[in-house]
């Protein structure tokens, strides 16, 4: 569900702007007008929670339509969601900054490979890469699978690979994650929680 | 957490000590303030005098390392002094259990020590148990070698003087906390623990946390409002990848993984299933065998119970769980026995102890995949410093996902509310959501197995992944509804009937038998048919009980089955009565229980409140940990003292040390004790806030933080750039003299610090610096091998250059 | 109704939230800094940086305190800016909220640092690339939409309250009144000339040279044209 609460109505219902202050002159109205080309014009608005902390701070994260200049699909503004019970509207300095987490030239668009002994990274399609690590994956675990152990007793892994991450993930993914990496047979699966 | 945000405001006495709230959880300190609004007194105990110590009625500084011994004086004063709220520890702790003859301490050690493998045999800390099977107990409390008297004896060493001998804090400071925080034990008062990696991070971190569990069993402070032991997790969605185990010793909802000797499903659940023979005790992990056989199911769904137990991967028995994990993995990755590793949404570079060591480890490496927003000192460990491309032969790629606004999902917060997000602007370029991207990979690797065979393609073909995708890419909402959970078959449950495919309504409905499937137990209850998905739900709707205490059982959803405060039992007496009626979370009208969501059902004096202990009783004697029944002050690994006042045992005798660690002891090259600690404006390694650059712009360099005595001994001026090293590795960083930090007097020695923020690295911004963790030591808890990064030994000296180098 | 803005510094945790909230509404790019011993970044404001939260320790020992103090303008009531600006329109008050405005006009005015010395805080800031005048603008945009300020919004403890004047100016009397009792130096700076109504727990120079507009701590200049301006402005507006 894209939310339309009570809230946060006002946001994207487009300039209607009051009756500016008379005795100033134009130019008042004219800032008063400027500023009124609001930020949050054709834009919609979805809930989110803050990716930092666990205090779990609600957000509302406005997304262009495609009326806005910025083209649909791009964030626009990221802030705290005055309806939410706990932060009650209030982010603090790495909440607030949301919006430069995801609006950030320094993402690479693309996966990056680094072959042995390369000097560089160089950009690879998904395909490509995704498939090349599909067969190292697949060649280790066949090289290091453990049917048995020194004790002769069934273990069924391998201690080839080992997996670091992630509190990144949503509880969806871990779930899923956890299962792609037990399938495979690692049993060295650790993350953030361990440190 | 026990509790959750919103009840911190419900408070009438803060303790925060081992976390820094209004640094490190900022939006926290809305209810702690709140709390005080109210008339809360805030106390902090902080080795260093923070921003939340600034808001605090209290301070009192101790030295790093030095937390159970302040705590264990507590103990000591609440008992002396008759401060504990007896009939909540008659009715809810083990207090009157008798422990078996077995049992001794002797000089910092406990019973059943064996010096070669450095590990207890806990077998002799057992109860005494009577022919029922049933522990014996004491309601008097008087049997010596009953919990209360054995707890008496063990913490009456720990006076005033042998604690501020250990601590440096200051006499009347460390009384006035005493005196206050042990005025909680009122039936009518509520006193709560805000902790973080303060107190995890440490040899004995797993029993910092157990003392002042124990502080709030005695004080009568857990499961009730503004009570609770509350951990501060500092990841948005680290309390659900710990509940989803992306950890080496768990499976989904903390069950055990199997081990090498239980070689059939019925083996594994039969030593997974704990049993009691007391009536009052519900004992909950009795239903282990249906949350294991229908996590089983969720992971292969056309195998047998029993055929999908043989598909997973199992430890050695007999190994410490430890040798499977991070610190453990390094010594393997860096003796060259790994080929492959992913690092996953982490930075491990700059993420655990021993930053060089986990640098070089990687060059060891065939293949390494790396996720993330951004490039990072993992993904580009081979061009970091002193690294010579050309000789790295490692394989690695960068993969890069999508932030956690343009996809969606659910995620845990610390008080376990599970909590929907949506997405909003499309993914960036060509980024992806993780879960599509080790979908893809996943069925990449099938692809093989399937064309080419392989070594036991099984486990990897059978994998019901059909259950989470939605053609080719992962979908969030069908593996939510797994991990709630289905009936596979038909079923009656109380007399009603269940459909096969219906979601199952909550974890009392899951079977044994391999007709239900669950992906994690704890989840059950929030993705129903009525409400959907339960985890969307944005209603603050509150009966007024509730709504005294916020307890807003209608927003988002809370494990388990939406219980807000949990050991919320042991809130009342055995009628049913809240020991505190204005605040009541749980009471009994006669026919019902009002309020939350009550632990274990029945009626009220039916059942013992704390459910997921086996004897149903909350643990001042704890027989399961790996260091001891007690907590009992050692000190840190590294520390400027090789002696103490407690006993000859300087350090954890079971502490997990990696292999060939250095350590100073009381060394006068490494003479400082070093801290780590974070800032608000950046998170963890930085990886993400230092590619934010209003972040950047607020705290632009990695610095060292130090007292004005330290500085003038060492010639440093503030905003000098300085070398910290320690045994491991050195690091430059801007110096910041502060009265902050102030250089204790203990045990006659004055003892400075170095506090160092640890989220830096190499790759941004430039003169940004590094990591702390080049400094800090691979040592940490018996229990979980959590890195002692709070608390290691290290040298300072002012260095000739302007800024940090580029 | 105007609005106002009412900021209570002894709940201040320095969280920075409303800094970079500041930074996010308005979309400023951020300053390159350094640490300099100090955690006050960027040290003080720009024509980037409309709001910059200084981080002070004051005192030793056992009396030792953090202070912090969210810097911005006061959007004074008879604004001594407006009536150092000789172009019309260039600082402007939107009389339905109070906001004091600086419009891209200001970029002709002949004595751009007449504007910033007429600040009894040192508030302007120029733009030496465009010449335009920068600081707050009270999320004039935000206000006008019935939305908090920025940085109110993001502020977690009650550091921050914007609202009627009335009501602010109440919330601050009463805040004021409970302080006293555990801090007598408490007072709230220059009450009845600005929009931006501090509560000081501590002596307002100890959070900045400019903290309120009081003789010993501001340059004669600032308060003689203050004071011989300020009568002007009250008839400019009718």
């Amino acid at each position: 569900m894209s939310l339309t609460r009570r809230g946060f109505l006002q946001f994207g219902l487009g300039a209607t702007l009051a009756g500016v202050a008379s005795g100033l002159g134009f130019s008042l109205e004219k800032a008063v007008a400027k500023a009124a080309a609001f930020k949050l014009q054709w834009t919609k608005q979805t809930t989110s929670i803050c990716c930092y902390c666990a205090v779990g701070c609600g957000l509302i994260v406005s997304t262009a339509t495609e009326k806005h200049p910025a083209g649909a699909g791009k964030v626009i503004n990221v802030e705290g969601d005055p309806e939410h019970p706990i932060n009650e509207g209030s982010l603090c300095a790495k909440g607030a900054s949301m919006w430069q987490l995801t609006a950030n030239a320094q993402r690479p668009p693309k996966p990056l490979y680094r072959a042995p002994h390369a000097t560089e990274w160089k950009e690879v399609e998904w395909d490509w890469a995704l498939k090349r690590i599909a067969r190292l994956v697949k060649d280790t675990r066949d090289k290091t699978f453990q049917a048995k152990n020194a004790a002769g007793e069934v273990v069924n892994r391998t201690e080839g690979m080992a997996s670091f991450g992630s509190a990144a993930f949503d509880n969806e993914e871990c779930w899923a994650y956890q299962a792609v990496m037990r399938s495979l047979g690692l049993v060295f699966i650790e993350h953030q929680a361990r440190l | 957490m026990t509790n959750h945000w919103n009840d911190l405001a419900n408070s009438d006495c803060i303790l925060m000590m081992g976390s820094n709230p209004a640094q490190n959880h900022p939006i926290s300190f809305k209810w702690v303030l709140r709390a005080k609004d109210r008339g809360a007194t805030l106390i902090s105990v902080d080795p260093r005098f923070t921003a939340s110590s600034s808001k605090a009625d209290m301070y009192a500084p101790l030295r790093c390392g030095s937390d159970i011994a302040f705590l264990g004086g507590m103990i000591n004063y609440i008992l002396q002094n008759n401060k504990y709220f007896k009939e909540y520890i008659l009715e809810n702790t083990n207090a009157t259990m008798v422990v078996g003859e077995a049992y001794g301490f002797s000089n910092g050690l406990f019973s059943g020590f064996n010096a070669e493998t450095r590990r207890y045999d806990k077998k002799t800390w057992a109860y005494d148990m009577d022919d029922k099977g049933v522990p014996v107990r004491d309601m008097t409390l008087q049997h010596p070698r009953c919990v209360f008297q054995l707890m008496q004896k063990h913490y009456s060493r720990y006076t005033v003087d042998k604690v501020i001998a250990i601590t440096g804090t200051p006499k009347e400071d460390l009384l006035k906390v005493y005196e206050t925080y042990s005025a909680t034990g009122a039936r009518n008062k509520a006193g709560t623990i805000m902790y973080a990696m303060g107190w995890t991070q440490h040899s004995v971190g797993v029993q910092n946390i157990r003392t002042m569990a124990m502080i709030q069993l005695l004080l009568g402070n857990i499961g009730i409002a503004g009570g609770g032991v509350n951990a501060l997790r500092g990841e948005a969605n680290v309390q659900g990848s710990t509940d989803q185990a992306v950890l080496a010793d768990i499976w989904p909802g903390y069950l055990s993984v199997p081990n090498s000797k239980q070689t059939n499903a019925a083996e594994y659940i039969a030593a997974s299933t704990p049993k009691s023979n007391d009536p009052k005790s519900v004992n909950w992990k009795k239903n282990h065998p249906k949350y294991i056989a229908s996590f089983l199911k969720s992971m292969y769904p056309s195998a047998s119970v029993d055929e999908a137990y043989g598909f997973m991967p199992r430890l050695d028995a007999g190994r410490k769980t430890t040798d499977y994990f991070w610190m453990s993995i390094f010594d393997r990755m860096i003796a060259g026995e790994l080929e492959g590793l992913f690092a996953w949404g982490m930075n491990p570079a700059c993420s655990g102890p021993n930053a060089n060591k986990s640098r070089a480890a990687f060059e060891k490496l065939k293949w390494l995949v790396n996720v993330n927003l951004f490039d990072n000192e993992t993904g580009s460990f081979w061009r970091g410093p002193g690294k010579d491309p050309k000789k790295i032969a490692t394989e690695v790629f960068f993969l890069p996902c999508c932030t956690s606004i343009e996809k969606e999902g659910s995620v845990s917060n610390s008080g376990r509310w599970m909590q929907w997000r949506y997405a909003g602007p499309k993914p960036q370029g060509h980024t992806l959501p993780d879960g599509d991207i080790f979908c893809e990979m996943a069925q990449e690797i099938r692809n093989l197995y399937a064309k080419e065979g392989g070594a036991f393609p099984d486990p990897v073909l059978k994998l019901g992944m059909e259950y989470w995708l939605e053609g080719h890419e992962f979908s969030p909402r069908k593996t939510a509804r797994l991990l709630n959970g289905f009936f596979l078959k038909d079923t009656e449950v109380n007399g009603k009937l269940y459909k096969a495919g219906q979601l199952v309504p909550g974890f009392a409905n899951l079977k044994d038998d391999g007709s239900t499937m669950s992906g994690n137990w704890l989840h059950c209850g929030s993705y129903t048919e009525e409400g959907g998905n339960l985890m969307m739900r944005r209603d603050k709707k509150q009966t007024e009980e509730q709504a005294r205490i916020g307890l807003y059982p209608n927003w988002a959803f809370a494990w388990p089955m939406n219980r807000r405060i949990i050991y919320n039992r042991a809130s009342v007496d055995v009628q049913g009565k809240p020991w505190n009626p204005e605040k009541s979370v749980i009471r009994w009208d006669g026919k019902a229980w009002q309020g939350d969501v009550v632990d274990g059902g029945g009626e009220p004096g039916s059942k013992y409140p704390f459910i997921m202990q086996v004897h149903g009783q909350g643990h001042l004697f704890g027989p399961g940990r790996e260091d001891g029944p007690f907590p009992e002050h050692y000190e840190p690994m590294e520390s400027p003292f090789a002696t103490h006042e407690l006993s000859q045992q300087r350090s954890s005798p079971v502490a997990f040390m990696a292999k060939n660690e250095q350590l100073a002891v009381a060394d006068e090259q490494y003479p400082f004790i070093g801290t780590t600690y974070r800032v608000t404006e950046h998170w963890q390694t930085g990886l993400m806030t230092r590619r934010c650059a209003w972040l950047v712009e607020a705290e632009p360099q990695v610095f060292a933080e130090i007292d004005t005595e330290m500085a003038a001994m060492r010639g440093i001026a503030n905003g000098d750039v300085v070398r910290v090293s320690s045994k491991r590795g050195t690091l430059l960083a801007k110096a910041v003299v502060s009265e902050r930090v102030q250089a204790l007097t203990v045990n006659g020695k004055t003892i400075h610090m170095v506090g160092l923020p640890w989220h830096f690295g190499w790759v941004v911004p430039k003169r940004g610096g590094d990591s702390a963790n080049l400094l800090t030591a691979a040592v940490g808890d018996p229990n979980t091998a959590i890195p002692e990064s709070k608390a290691f030994m290290v040298n300072i000296e002012k260095v000739d250059m302007k800024d940090l180098p580029e | 109704m105007a609005k106002a803005f009412f900021v209570d510094l002894s709940r201040c945790t320095g969280c920075r939230g409303c800094q970079v909230a500041c930074k996010q509404w308005k979309n400023l790019p951020a300053e390159a800094t350094k640490n300099t011993g100090s955690h006050t970044n960027p040290p003080d404001l720009s024509s980037k940086t409309y709001k910059t939260v200084h981080m002070l320790e004051h005192g030793k020992g056992k009396d030792l305190q953090l202070l912090y103090f969210p810097e911005q303008c006061r959007h004074c009531y008879l604004s001594p800016c407006m009536t150092a600006s000789d172009v019309p329109g260039a600082i402007i008050e939107d009389t339905e909220t109070g906001a004091v405005l600086f419009t891209e006009l200001t970029a002709k005015i002949k004595d751009k640092q007449g504007v910033r010395k007429a600040c009894p805080y040192d508030i302007p800031r120029i733009d030496e690339a465009t010449g335009i005048i920068h600081k707050c603008d009270f999320c004039n945009d935000r206000v006008r939409q019935g939305m908090l300020p920025a940085c109110v919004l993001s502020c977690p403890t009650g550091a921050m309250n914007f609202g009627e004047e009335a009501a602010m100016l109440a919330l601050a009397e009463s805040r004021l009144a409970e302080l006293k009792k555990r801090h007598p130096d408490a007072v709230l700076g220059d009450a009845g000339t600005v929009r931006v109504l501090y509560l000081y727990h501590e002596k307002p120079e100890l959070f900045h040279k400019y903290a309120v507009f009081a003789e010993a701590l501001a340059p004669t200049s600032r308060r003689a044209l203050f004071a011989k301006l300020a009568p002007r402005v009250k008839s400019s507006l009718g």
